[in-house]
């Protein structure tokens, strides 16, 4: 058979390119140029304004807390999507893990904006939580702290984008080979044993990327903390738009520059030690 | 199976913690859905009895809602249309690419990872840079970059359908590639097209981030919601929340159903 492989992949490279990466390294570049009040644009002059603006006003703690946001809902993920995964490959029979998977893709397709407000319904003073809890007199007055804090965030973020996490654990436990587990038992060894010594360990380059995936996902997510954040809440994504909202490009530029690259580290990084791609190689011609 | 994992508490424990899983994700926005239903201004749950259409029929009345919704229609149409004809040579590329395949998989994905609001920004400037107005165009051109990772996902999965023996076979009979494309390839991954379409569509028409910097006069639904949600949300808001909602649902559901149906008999 010819192979015009190279030539198939064209448009879209050249979609990809154009569209994708084309403008970040634009942006790459004009982060480091000078802002011109009179023009209201910038103009091509070295200049590290930009990068000396990301360190006033508390916008690095910005960063560094969207970064910690993204930690803790990652790791929240991977803590309940790990279990969620073994139902579904080890327990459940073919029929409720067909069911199961299509419960987990289904959120993939519906709107983040719309599953983020819906949590206002939940924790809101009036919301189904306080209302149980006063209800039920556990307590007297209707708790604050459920909601435009960052606890809502928090649980906002891992709503949306727990199904992250759940496809490369299924993947990863799918190439782990059953004899090893069977084995690892007829050894003498229980479950915990098992689980810590073999299942762990050959399954680490879906926790990895399921990680990581959500950590992208929530790093540069803006939504949640718009519909669930306090008054003062901020994120990566909400700094940008405020930076925007005075024209200052150089500084946009450069808060996206600095986030860009330590996400695309992470997943280049993450692609060499964990080789993610192969996760996802599980079928062959 | 596994023997030690048959342990009852163990099996409690993982159950339980799936259920949390799905009861994070359903939970409040199927409470929406319910409250939309309840004719009062307060949110909550109706009673059976009082159960109403009331906001579903205002919504009709909601003038720039529904324009933005025919906006955003047209803004996912155009994004599914492209996004599954890229997809569909982007995955018949990776088939032929060899030892490039890995790099390729990871190429197409990437644009999936940068945050909507950073790439809506480096496109709206770019644009305004070469004078390009913002117009529905602009904002699918950020929906595609997003959508398309999906959709190539979708329809390689499905090219697993394609066993090698086939091609070999219409080879040996003398088909040309694109005979073998036409007759062979394409009609058994027909599933993959259709779901890269749907995912595609439901994909761009949910997206909120990136279209924030690229719309022209014309709101796209969800920035045309965002602004509903927080300016003293009108019930209406949760009867057009809830319905995009269960909409999206239904039209996955008919697409993983109709994948399980072909794929049942491809393998009678």
């Amino acid at each position: 058979m010819k192979s015009p492989g190279f030539l198939l992949a064209l448009p879209t490279a050249l979609i990809v390119l154009l569209l994708g990466f084309v403008p970040l390294i634009v942006i790459l570049v004009w982060s480091f140029w000078t802002w011109d009040p009179a023009t209201y644009w910038i103009r091509p002059e070295l200049s590290l304004a930009g990068y000396e603006a990301i360190l006033e006003a508390g916008r690095w703690s910005v960063i560094l807390g969207s970064l910690g946001k993204a930690f803790l809902t990652a790791t929240i993920c991977v803590v309940i999507g790990y279990p969620a995964a073994m139902a579904v490959h080890f327990l459940a029979s073919r029929r409720t893990a067909l069911l199961l998977m299509a419960l987990f893709t289904i959120p993939f397709f519906t709107s983040y904006m719309i599953r983020a407000f819906s949590w206002r319904l939940v924790l809101g003073r009036n919301g189904l939580i306080n209302g149980w809890l006063t209800g039920t007199g556990i307590i007297d007055q209707p708790l604050d702290w459920l909601l435009f804090s960052n606890f809502a965030v928090n649980v906002g973020l891992v709503a949306s984008y727990l199904p992250f996490v759940i496809f490369p654990l299924i993947l990863s436990m799918q190439r782990v080979e059953p004899s090893l587990l069977a084995a690892s038992q007829d050894l003498g060894a229980g479950f915990w044993r098992t689980f810590r010594s073999v299942l762990l360990p050959l399954t680490q380059a879906g926790i990895f990327a399921g990680f990581l995936f959500v950590f992208v996902m929530a790093a540069g997510s803006a939504t949640e903390v718009q519909m669930l954040g306090g008054a003062a809440a901020s994120m990566i994504s909400v700094m940008i738009n405020d930076v925007m909202r005075v024209v200052n490009f150089p500084l946009a530029f450069a808060i996206s520059t600095v986030v860009l690259i330590i996400l695309f580290g992470l997943i280049f990084i993450g692609n060499r030690l964990f080789k993610l791609t192969r996760l996802f190689e599980g079928f062959t011609w | 199976m596994v023997a030690s994992f048959e342990s009852r508490p163990l099996k409690v424990a993982i159950w339980l913690m799936t259920a949390i899983g799905l009861a994070i994700i359903y939970v409040p926005p199927l409470y929406l859905v319910a409250v939309s239903f309840n004719p009062a201004l307060q949110p909550a749950l109706p009673a059976l009895s009082d159960i109403s259409l009331t906001w579903y029929v205002a919504l009709a009345k909601e003038r720039s809602l529904m324009s933005a919704l025919q906006e955003s229609l047209l803004v996912a149409t155009v994004t599914a249309l492209v996004a599954t004809a890229l997809a569909l040579l982007s995955a018949l590329a990776y088939m032929d690419l060899g030892k490039w395949r890995s790099r390729w998989f990871m190429f197409v994905l990437l644009p999936m990872f940068v945050p909507g609001i950073i790439q809506g920004l480096s496109l709206s400037v770019i644009f305004g840079r070469i004078g390009l107005k913002p117009f529905w165009g602009t904002v699918a051109a950020s929906h595609l970059l997003w959508a398309l990772p999906f959709a190539f996902t979708v329809i390689l999965t499905s090219m697993a359908a394609v066993r090698r023996s086939y091609l070999l076979a219409a080879s040996d009979l003398g088909a040309s590639w694109w005979r073998q494309l036409v007759d062979v390839t394409l009609p058994l991954i027909r599933p993959g097209l259709v779901a890269a379409f749907i995912f595609s569509f439901l994909l761009s028409l949910n997206e909120f981030g990136r279209a924030f910097y690229l719309v022209g006069r014309q709101n796209t639904l969800p920035l045309a919601m965002f602004g509903k949600m927080n300016s003293g949300a009108s019930p209406t808001i949760y009867a057009l929340s809830g319905s995009i909602f269960l909409a999206s649902i239904l039209a996955v559901a008919f697409v993983l159903l109709a994948a399980r149906a072909s794929d049942r008999k491809l393998r009678r």
